[in-house]
């Protein structure tokens, strides 16, 4: 086990340092370079060539990326142009928000994904199974924020249920039940976003699970039908769906963007569309190297997960006894 | 005279498909004996692992339906019953084994649970009796240094290890009938000789009866005391082991055992083959469902369909080629 | 008698054995079209095509038109089918003019994409080696940028023209394909009729694109269409969130933000764009769902429901 992990974090830092120089030749590439924007127009070019030593813009390129990067480590991210914030300043406290919004996302749908697609699995082309399979298509089909707009008509306009947006209510931060009646809307939509997705796959999964040989050796044991399901076919169906999940644990981090902007959630999306729009390019390299970093851990713990739950994964050892 | 495990009568199983039902059985009848084996021979398609599955009922889980017929087991109908009732049933007093013994143990779970597992349903007994009886069964049926197998997961075993554990929960409850459906087909063939010198003894031991199905003539030989031949859903042939190999009457059954490089003809010669090839369900020929392969073809064997002919006490052909010498058997 | 009767069976067969047995593009062909949501669908795409690409000749207004003095009228105002909006543009010629903008960026990321993807997953698959371990490397690190992110990203970095809008998307989204084609040309490679090829001393390339090619098409075809949808869907959210299409272009997305902005005073104005978006989308899904079921050479004739109540009708043991 030790071998694999090492194993997978050494990946995980190469593919890391792939992304960082990808995210740094992206950023000066652009047209005007770096230079454009951080450098007020208009001056003479004595002032011009001064300011670009002054920030280190006229440094060879790779000089400019090793003092980046060294940056990054010591937790310097750089600031902002307009202003000269810190960006850790303003990026972290985002990252939780984002975080809190999501994860409860995310429990919502796997609490009712994961049973009904178990469900719709044992009464395969039923109602339950057609209707989830309609959803389904209408998830894929319309766009989320849409979602979110009208849901905002409906239920904070027309009806006044619910708040409009933003994640408390100004004065009352702190306020858990101010919290979940903010949380509500949003979780919604997300939720419905990747909720027929998990039906889908916790039904494929079973199917093809109930399929196998080893099932029919327990019901040629005299397994009751129900333990058959839920312990011995329920057991393996997991283990593709854990792998999943794992899969889209980065999502806690980076899916969040559009809805955020729908219902201003102070999250790490809407601080990124509002870097995006007010072109702070250090601010954005800053941040998609952050959430790149949540992408590579989460898929590294997938995969050590995946290697926990399935006994068959032998973490580079050759599998098989003596005959 | 043995008393009668099994007794099957006009069995008819198959599966409900667009073109209508496909019998893939039609009309079996079979006879088991208290400690006798029998073989169930014939090729791929010819119908005998649903004639197996409809008698474990479990049939129905792959989507097939028994729709006519009679499975009597020491006295019961087994038709009739729920499937909850032969829950008691299987693995308990009948139980099966299979082809592919790599798949078919659950991979996340443990030799010993896995075995535990029915003597905890069937016989309630504790976790730590069943594991207890677990390793004894386990060293039963050759595997050896039983106690560390037992924590172990089927990946880190081999073939032949596997189906022995295979049997091994098969047996656990000590079951009168054993179903083994193709059960060394996938194993080598040194092992395969030891899982039916296993098979021999603990038949032996127990007094069990078994319905061994097999495509292996050899197999055949070596277990069966009877043997039916099955072809395209029918049986074309029952007796004793002697009956089918020393007289073998239904030109199919010349046709398997001619198969046999080296059985009857000397060395060098051309391989003998059966010409043509297995029907389709949907599309069974007219009369006789062999004709089209037989060399031996009448203009009746293309209209009429041979009922059973009983050729002695114990041997049945379903030819017309012995119509004048016995009687036809009532359907 | 018989003998004319007879006559007639020889000529009849003989023509029957000239007609040749329909090729498997006939029987894809033939299946589609008996699918009713496929053809529905079809129906409500080309109408959606027909009618974006005819707006100037539907509709007199210029969609960036500024009239103050007609803004904010509701549907059916004399003159303005949907309304407009707090600019006084005329709803309708926005939502037709943008569907012009959002099909054009569907149809050429989904085709650009399938290039690129083919291409590298050709190249990859073909060559394996060190060739395969870079180009699978780069798709790893692709998949580890969140799309959106680096959608947003490139779009604020090289600015938001309709072409950089198209390249990005394709820039995105092609590693799917890639994917794919790479793990049938794996497949394919070790078939056997690539060796007798190879034996025949049919030279490489022909190989690649002859054989391996035709066999791949299948699922990309299913692969392209469905892009067409998320290529739309992605379009819609960049566009929404400003870093998209800008005016005085307009795009369904664009419209979508506007009508955030101004929910108070129009409740419509959000529906029109977003349904308009999901009719599309849907349509190209179930064109998708068409295409893959319609080339896949098995296939359930009769639905699952009645072959169960058969099965329960047929059954001794009904349990």
């Amino acid at each position: 086990m030790g071998e694999y992990i090492i194993r997978r974090i050494i990946q995980a830092l190469v593919t890391l340092f792939l992304v960082t120089v990808f995210t740094f030749a992206l950023i000066h590439l652009a047209p005007g370079g770096p230079t454009q924007v951080m450098i007020a127009p208009g001056i003479s070019p004595e002032a011009f060539e001064v300011q670009k030593r002054n920030l280190g813009l006229d440094d060879p390129i790779h000089i400019q990326y090793f003092r980046w990067i060294g940056n990054l480590l010591q937790g310097d991210l750089g600031t902002t142009f307009k202003n000269n914030i810190p960006i850790s300043e303003i990026l972290w406290p985002t990252v939780g928000n984002t975080f809190v919004l999501m994860a409860i996302a995310w429990i919502v749908t796997l609490i009712i994904a994961l049973p009904w697609g178990i469900y719709n699995s044992t009464r395969v082309y039923g109602l339950s199974d057609q209707t989830a399979a309609f959803i389904s298509y209408l998830g894929f089909a319309m766009p989320t924020f849409w979602f979110g707009i009208i849901l905002q008509q409906i239920f904070a306009m027309n009806l006044r249920w619910l708040p409009l947006s933003d994640m408390w209510t100004y004065g009352k931060e702190g306020n858990i039940s101010d919290l979940v009646m903010h949380l509500i809307l949003p979780v919604t939509v997300l939720s419905l976003g990747f909720l027929a997705s998990y039906v889908k796959y916790a039904r494929a999964s079973m199917l093809e699970v109930l399929d196998q040989d080893y099932i029919r050796t327990a019901r040629a044991k005299g397994v009751k039908e129900r333990r058959v399901v839920f312990r011995h076919a329920l057991r393996n169906a997991l283990i593709p769906i854990v792998t999943i999940l794992g899969l889209d644990l980065p999502m806690l981090v980076s899916g969040a963007v559009l809805t955020e902007k729908v219902f201003n959630w102070p999250g790490m999306g809407r601080l990124f569309v509002d870097m995006a729009v007010a072109r702070e390019y250090s601010a954005l390299m800053a941040i998609v190297i952050v959430t790149s970093v949540f992408v590579i851990l989460g898929n590294m713990l997938a995969d050590i997960l995946y290697a926990v739950v399935d006994p068959r994964v032998q973490l580079g050892r050759k599998g098989g006894g003596s005959k | 005279m043995a008393e009668k495990v099994l007794e099957i009568r006009g069995l008819t199983a198959g599966f409900v498909s667009d073109k209508g039902f496909l019998k893939a059985a039609d009309n079996i009848s079979l006879e088991l004996k208290r400690g006798e084996t029998l073989c169930v021979v014939g090729e791929s398609g010819s119908g005998k692992s649903v004639t197996s599955m409809a008698i474990m009922r479990l049939i129905e889980y792959s989507g097939g339906i028994i729709a006519d017929g009679n499975i009597v087991f020491q006295g019961e109908e087994l038709t009739t019953k729920s499937q909850e009732e032969m829950g008691k049933i299987r693995g308990n007093k009948i139980a099966m084994i299979f082809q592919d013994p790599m798949s078919a143990l659950n991979p996340v779970f443990t030799i010993g649970d896995q075995i535990a597992e029915s003597l905890m349903i069937h016989q309630g007994l504790s976790k730590q009796e069943a594991m207890q009886e677990a390793i004894k069964l386990l060293g039963h049926v050759g595997i050896p240094a039983p106690e560390i197998r037992v924590k172990q997961y089927p990946h880190e075993l081999s073939g032949g290890m596997c189906q022995r554990v295979v049997i091994a929960i098969a047996l656990a409850c000590k079951p009168d009938l054993l179903i083994a459906d193709e059960p060394t087909t996938a194993l080598d063939v040194t092992v395969q000789a030891q899982i039916l010198e296993l098979l021999r003894n603990l038949q032996a031991e127990f007094g069990m009866s078994i319905l061994l199905i097999t495509h292996d003539m050899g197999v055949a030989s070596e277990m069966a005391d009877r043997i039916a031949v099955m072809y395209a859903g029918t049986i074309v042939e029952e007796g004793t082991v002697f009956d089918i190999f020393d007289h073998p009457s239904h030109p199919y059954t010349q046709g398997l055992l001619n198969s046999i490089p080296g059985y009857e003809t000397a060395r060098g010669t051309e391989l003998y083959t059966i010409k043509g090839t297995i029907p389709r369900l949907g599309e069974l020929p007219s009369g006789c469902r062999f004709h089209p392969r037989c060399p031996h073809a009448t203009e009746k064997c293309k209209l009429l369909e041979p009922g059973a002919i009983q050729l002695s006490d114990t041997h049945r052909t379903a030819c017309w080629r012995y119509n004048e010498e016995a009687e036809v058997m009532n359907r | 008698m018989s003998e004319l009767i007879e006559q007639e069976k020889v000529s009849s067969d003989s023509q029957a054995d000239l007609r040749k047995p329909p090729g498997p593009w006939k029987i894809a062909a033939r299946k589609f079209v008996r699918n009713p949501y496929a053809m529905v669908s079809v129906f409500v795409l080309l109408f959606f095509i027909v009618v974006s690409f005819s707006a100037p000749y539907l509709t007199p207004y210029d969609p960036a038109k500024i009239d103050f003095s007609s803004t904010n009228l509701p549907a059916f105002s004399e003159g303005h089918l949907l309304g407009t909006d707090e600019l006084g543009r005329d709803i309708l010629t926005r939502i037709l003019y943008s569907g012009r903008i959002s099909l054009t960026i569907g149809f050429s990321v989904a085709l650009a994409s399938v290039i690129i993807g083919t291409v590298v997953g050709a190249i990859s698959g073909y060559f394996g080696g060190w060739i395969d371990t870079v180009l699978m490397r780069f798709v790893d690190v692709m998949y580890s940028l969140p799309t959106l992110f680096l959608n947003i990203l490139v779009l604020a970095i090289f600015g938001n023209e309709f072409i950089y809008m198209i390249l990005i998307l394709s820039f995105t989204s092609w590693m799917g394909v890639a994917r794919l084609v790479r793990g049938n040309f794996l497949q394919l490679r070790e078939m056997q009729y690539v060796e007798a090829a190879r034996a025949i001393g049919v030279p490489n390339r022909s190989i690649i694109f002859n054989h391996l090619l035709r066999n791949s098409i299948h699922p990309i075809i299913v692969n392209a269409t469905l892009m067409v949808g998320s290529a739309i869907l992605s379009e819609s959210a960049l566009s929404y969130l400003g870093l998209g299409i800008q005016a005085p272009q307009t795009s369904w997305g664009l419209m979508l933000s506007n009508a955030q902005e101004f929910m108070l005073i129009n409740k419509w104005l959000a529906v029109y764009p977003g349904v308009c978006i999901l009719l599309v989308v849907l349509a190209v899904n179930f064109i998708g769902d068409g295409l893959q079921q319609a080339l896949n050479p098995r296939g359930k004739k009769h639905p699952v429901r009645r072959l169960n109540e058969w099965r329960k009708k047929f059954s001794k043991s009904a349990a």
